[in-house]
């Protein structure tokens, strides 16, 4: 009898979970088919440099071979400089960050509320965006010193631009239909902005802190090569004043790296957070 | 349940500098429990009569009492449907149906167990944590009728809901919206340009005229439910409906004042 009644459910359940597999299977397969092809260019770059370095066509000094810079990598590693240099260099990019999501935070969410707080600052804020970081660092370094609370100066006005526009276009673009729901049922402030203001504008806030992150890495690098004595961008300068490109190359591969690190965690916090939007892709 | 009653209620907009006039004199007495229909051609200000029965347009002459009392603002006693359902893509269904409770008395409790009631009302039951998504436009809109009726309200006002569906889920809604009405026994106002779907449901059909936006007639519907659409009774009065939107002025442009974010949410 009990053969009979609990026969059918795995007879049933058995194919269901085996298209699953199927489906889970299918899907990693083109996952790391597409991982694959995006690896097609960096090993035909790194192939022509190979072959670059072995047939001399460019001087070893010049273009140093890419074993060489493998090994350099490795050397840097071990003696602890590289590490040192990249958590001073990480330290300044998450102040600075910090920085920027306090000011761009307050000040886009000031002006996409209030269309008065838009007149009075947004010409203004503009006007400092357009001018880039590089502008900005004679003067800082006139201002404040060349020490840290330049480098973090120059890294927070360059994420604080996208968190600030993105803010502020996020809160603009909360479709009307949605704050009339709010009214319908009577929402207090609180509710306003935690059921329908904050969710709906988080896709926006979440492209603001990409980008922001992402400048915020680039400037990092563009003003420890101008000024400074320590960091990831000052142990590249130190390795081309002692002609060593190898270690440029090294820091390059490093930065990019990390950077392409930073903006995957953040691509896998959003896709987690904001699950709902599969629809719209 | 709730007596709602229209006294001269005017509607202007200014555009450009000139008035122009949405609504002129519309008296109306709705009785508790009675299912009204609101038909009209685009443009005759039936939308904006729902605006101001829910409170999201103040601005207006006349005066709107529900049980004698003015209404001022929105409030839970009045439950609307939109057009579009207007669910949060970001809240599943038993999420988006609990928005309109953020603020009742209900313990948490009774929260769920009221939410799970109208889910199973309008034929959701087993989708409670789907996300809107996920959903065809016709479940939408039956969670976004019980988003509506969850409070208890003794008036839902329904704006075009089934406007944007297939024919056949269209043909299933109005059933189920005239199910639910009888077995909830609420005061419904139903505004749509479908006069059969006028005439399904109602026991009144209330014509409007465009330009400015007045009744023009008011049709009773006496036949008993569920109403029988090739029934010759129901064929003529669905004509002598239609009839009545026979000669139109010349149209022209009507423009919709754009409100800005601020002045909706906070006065700052």
């Amino acid at each position: 009898m009990s053969l009979t009644e609990t026969l059918p459910v795995p007879a049933l359940a058995a194919p269901a979970a085996a298209a699953r597999t199927a489906q889970l299977l299918a899907g990693l397969r083109s996952r790391i088919w597409r991982g694959a092809l995006a690896l097609i260019l960096p090993l035909a770059v790194l192939a022509l440099w190979h072959a670059a370095t072995l047939n001399g066509w460019v001087a070893q000094q010049i273009l140093p071979a890419p074993t060489l810079v493998w090994s350099t990598l490795f050397d840097l590693w071990d003696s602890g400089e590289l590490w040192t240099n990249l958590s001073i260099s990480l330290t300044r990019v998450a102040w600075g960050f910090s920085a920027a999501l306090v000011f761009g935070l307050a000040l886009g969410v000031a002006m996409g509320l209030s269309k008065t707080a838009e007149a009075y600052l947004y010409p203004s804020f503009k006007a400092i965006s357009e001018v880039p970081v590089l502008g900005w660092i004679p003067l800082l370094i006139m201002l404040v010193g060349i020490g840290e609370a330049m480098k973090i100066l120059v890294i927070a006005k360059a994420a604080a631009v996208p968190i600030t526009i993105n803010t502020q276009q996020g809160i603009r673009n909360i479709p009307q239909a949605y704050l009339e729901v709010a009214r319908v049922y009577r929402f207090n402030p609180r509710q306003l902005w935690l059921k329908v203001i904050f969710p709906s504008t988080l896709p926006s806030l979440f492209n603001g802190f990409r980008y922001g992150l992402t400048n915020a890495w680039l400037s990092l690098v563009t003003v420890e090569l101008l000024a400074s004595s320590e960091g990831i961008g000052y142990q590249m300068v130190w390795g081309r004043q002692l002609f060593q490109l190898d270690v440029v190359m090294a820091c390059m591969v490093v930065i990019g790296v990390v950077g392409l690190a930073i903006d995957l965690v953040l691509q896998v916090i959003e896709t987690r957070l904001l699950r709902w939007r599969r629809a719209a892709f | 349940m709730s007596t709602l009653s229209l006294n001269h209620v005017g509607k202007q907009y200014s555009v450009k500098g000139e008035q122009l006039d949405v609504l002129d004199d519309i008296n109306l007495h709705i009785q508790p429990g009675e299912f009204v229909a609101i038909v009209g051609s685009s443009g005759c200000g039936k939308s904006t009569l729902l605006r101001l029965v829910i409170g999201l347009d103040d601005d207006y002459r006349g005066e709107i009492r529900i049980d004698g009392q003015k209404i001022s603002g929105t409030s839970l006693d009045r439950g609307i449907v939109f057009q579009e359902h207007r669910l949060f893509p970001w809240l599943t269904v038993e999420q988006n149906v609990g928005l309109a409770l953020e603020n009742s008395p209900l313990s948490q409790a009774e929260r769920r167990q009221t939410i799970a009631d109208h889910l199973d009302l309008v034929g959701l039951k087993g989708f409670e944590t789907a996300y809107p998504y996920q959903l065809s436009g016709g479940m939408s809109q039956r969670v976004a009728i019980a988003r509506g009726l969850v409070n208890r309200p003794g008036v839902l006002l329904l704006d075009e809901p089934f406007g944007a569906l297939d024919a056949l889920t269209r043909a299933n809604l109005q059933a189920e919206l005239r199910r639910i009405w009888q077995q909830e026994g609420i005061t419904m106002i139903l505004v749509t340009h479908d006069v059969e779907e006028a005439a399904f449901l109602a026991d009144r059909v209330i014509v409007l005229q465009p330009r400015p936006g007045r009744i023009k007639r008011i049709v009773p519907v006496t036949l008993p439910h569920p109403r029988n659409r090739a029934d010759p009774a129901f064929v003529a009065i669905k004509d002598d409906v239609l009839s009545e939107f026979g000669h139109e002025p010349k149209p022209q442009l009507l423009e919709p004042v754009a409100r800005p974010f601020g002045d909706y949410v906070f006065a700052w």
